[in-house]
């Protein structure tokens, strides 16, 4: 699995103090940095950037078998053709294979994730495997107004990044060997968060944050009735969270220790460092990728952790409107180093940092690439020193929308 | 708690339940007296902090509801009329 944490980045303790956000408040959301999304940028240059290393991995034998491609998104680009049509041709990916794209808020990197391990484990195509990219960016064009709308909302802006996670799952797991079966899922309607217009977002951060704890318990009971023998301590040496922020994680991971195991707060502190800190690091430097968070949080646990050796890693996994699930893998030392091979970690310190002025004309300028553009040309020399740190290492951007039809080139 | 014990409950008793639940989460409200119409972000609840201080006050009533149906409260008064209001379904 490869993550692509952006071209360029803010210091969000900047952006706190900018939007003169209070300050104990924000220290709580446990964020650092944020990707954010250029106007030359969009979820298929994602997708693609996050895709690219991975696939150039493969010798063109094992490439030919990408059998399916799912793209998991809530920043879709057109309601009918998907993300994934773009990514294929982009990828040059070979033409039997299925392309698609899945929407659940950010449950759907999951939802992805586990039909390519039901298509692998079915064996209808014996050897075929999946690719799956999750991919989402916020433009941060919140829905102003209307009673519902918690102040709370403002404390999205500094935890809504952009980034991308592209997973290939086949019959030989190298990184992370999914438990078969142990899924736990849970899934209703609410109106927590949610995009009901196509490029805003908005949402009730308390009730989102209650249905997440709601769902964090009852996906897990669920997993342990259907696994046996389970332990929340004591089964998995990980965790990994959906990380909306990391503030988030660490009040689920503090009421989950409390209910499961009824643990005291010294041995939750210790806990939440050992299992749960090693998964957010990723996630405090790109900020909320929704869709392919989890799956962000779970490349820095297999990144990061200190392993002994096999060791069972829990995702719990939550998309607003909602569904979540709890399911389980085994990573091990040997597919730790072929994971580090990616060096995500010097990926997301080469990007470049924006300054507050830089970010703010990113934001005036967000409308030029709308939802429903049709004709247009961004700008690469909009931020000269955001392209030039990317340009040589030959990443992919939007170089044209042309009747609605995107045109993506590689920087070089 | 006992059911019957959990339907004879009254305002003023899980108001007090709120409070002493806040009492142990945020600092500094060791003197506060509770009106309805206190707000527990006014009073220095985050959004974490306030969804701690319904589930203690859930487990204090043995109230097995999922949290969703404990949000929309505006203040204190409110958030005690819900529970009552849950416990009388339960």
């Amino acid at each position: 699995m490869n993550v692509f944490g952006g071209t360029a980045y803010l210091d969000v303790a900047e952006l706190a103090r900018h939007r003169k956000l209070d300050n104990a408040r924000f220290e709580n959301l446990l964020m650092k940095q944020k990707a954010v999304a250029l106007p030359y940028e969009d979820p298929v240059t994602f997708a693609v950037n996050a895709a690219k290393p991975v696939v150039d991995a493969l010798s063109s034998a094992e490439k030919d078998r990408i059998e399916m491609l799912i793209t998991c998104t809530e920043s879709g680009i057109d309601f009918g053709k998907s993300l994934s049509t773009y990514v294929h041709h982009c990828l040059g990916l070979n033409r039997n294979c299925r392309l698609f794209e899945i929407k659940q808020a950010c449950y759907s990197g999951t939802a992805g994730f586990q039909m390519a391990v039901n298509f692998v484990l079915s064996r209808v195509s014996p050897g075929a495997k999946a690719l799956i990219v999750a991919t989402d960016i916020s433009r941060f064009m919140v829905a102003e107004g209307g009673s519902a709308l918690t102040e709370d909302w403002s404390f999205a802006e500094p935890s809504g990044g952009a980034g991308a996670v592209a997973l290939l799952v086949s019959n030989r797991p190298h990184v992370f060997q999914v438990d078969v079966g142990a899924n736990g899922y849970y899934g209703y309607e609410v109106m927590d968060t949610c995009r009901p217009m196509p490029d805003a977002e908005a949402g009730d951060a308390d009730l989102s944050l209650l249905s997440y704890l709601d769902c964090c318990e009852n996906a897990f009971l669920e997993y342990r009735k259907r696994v046996g023998g389970v332990h929340y301590r004591d089964s998995f040496q990980h965790l990994t969270f959906h990380t909306p922020f990391g503030g988030m994680v660490k009040g689920a991971h503090r009421t989950m220790m409390r209910k499961m195991v009824q643990a005291k707060p010294a041995e939750i502190e210790e806990d939440f460092h050992r299992r749960v800190v090693p998964g957010m690091s990723y996630c405090q430097r790109v900020g909320n990728i929704m869709g392919a968070t989890v799956l962000l949080s779970l490349a820095s646990t297999i990144d990061n952790a200190q392993l002994a050796g096999p060791s069972r890693v829990g995702c719990f996994s939550y998309g607003s409107g909602c569904c979540s699930e709890f399911y389980s893998g085994v990573v091990t030392p040997e597919g730790q180093a072929r994971q580090r091979r990616f060096a995500i970690k010097s990926q997301l310190d080469g990007r470049y940092a924006l300054s507050m002025e830089e970010y703010e004309a990113i934001l005036r300028g967000s409308d030029g690439v709308k939802f429903g553009t049709r004709n247009v040309q961004p700008d690469i020399g909009f931020i000269a020193g955001a392209y030039e740190s990317g340009r040589r290492k030959g990443r992919l951007y939007l170089r044209e929308i042309k009747e609605f039809h995107r045109e993506y080139e590689w920087s070089s | 708690m006992m059911s019957k014990e959990r339907e004879m409950m009254t305002k003023a008793e899980i108001l007090e339940l709120i409070a002493k639940s806040a009492r142990e989460i945020i600092p500094g409200l060791e003197g506060h007296v509770f009106k309805e119409s206190d707000q527990l972000s006014a009073l220095g609840a985050n959004s974490l902090d306030r969804a701690e201080i319904t589930m203690m006050v859930q487990e204090s009533l043995a109230l097995t509801i999922p949290r969703v149906e404990l949000s929309g409260a505006k203040n204190v008064g409110d958030l005690a009329e819900l529970f009552l209001a849950k416990l009388k379904q339960a």
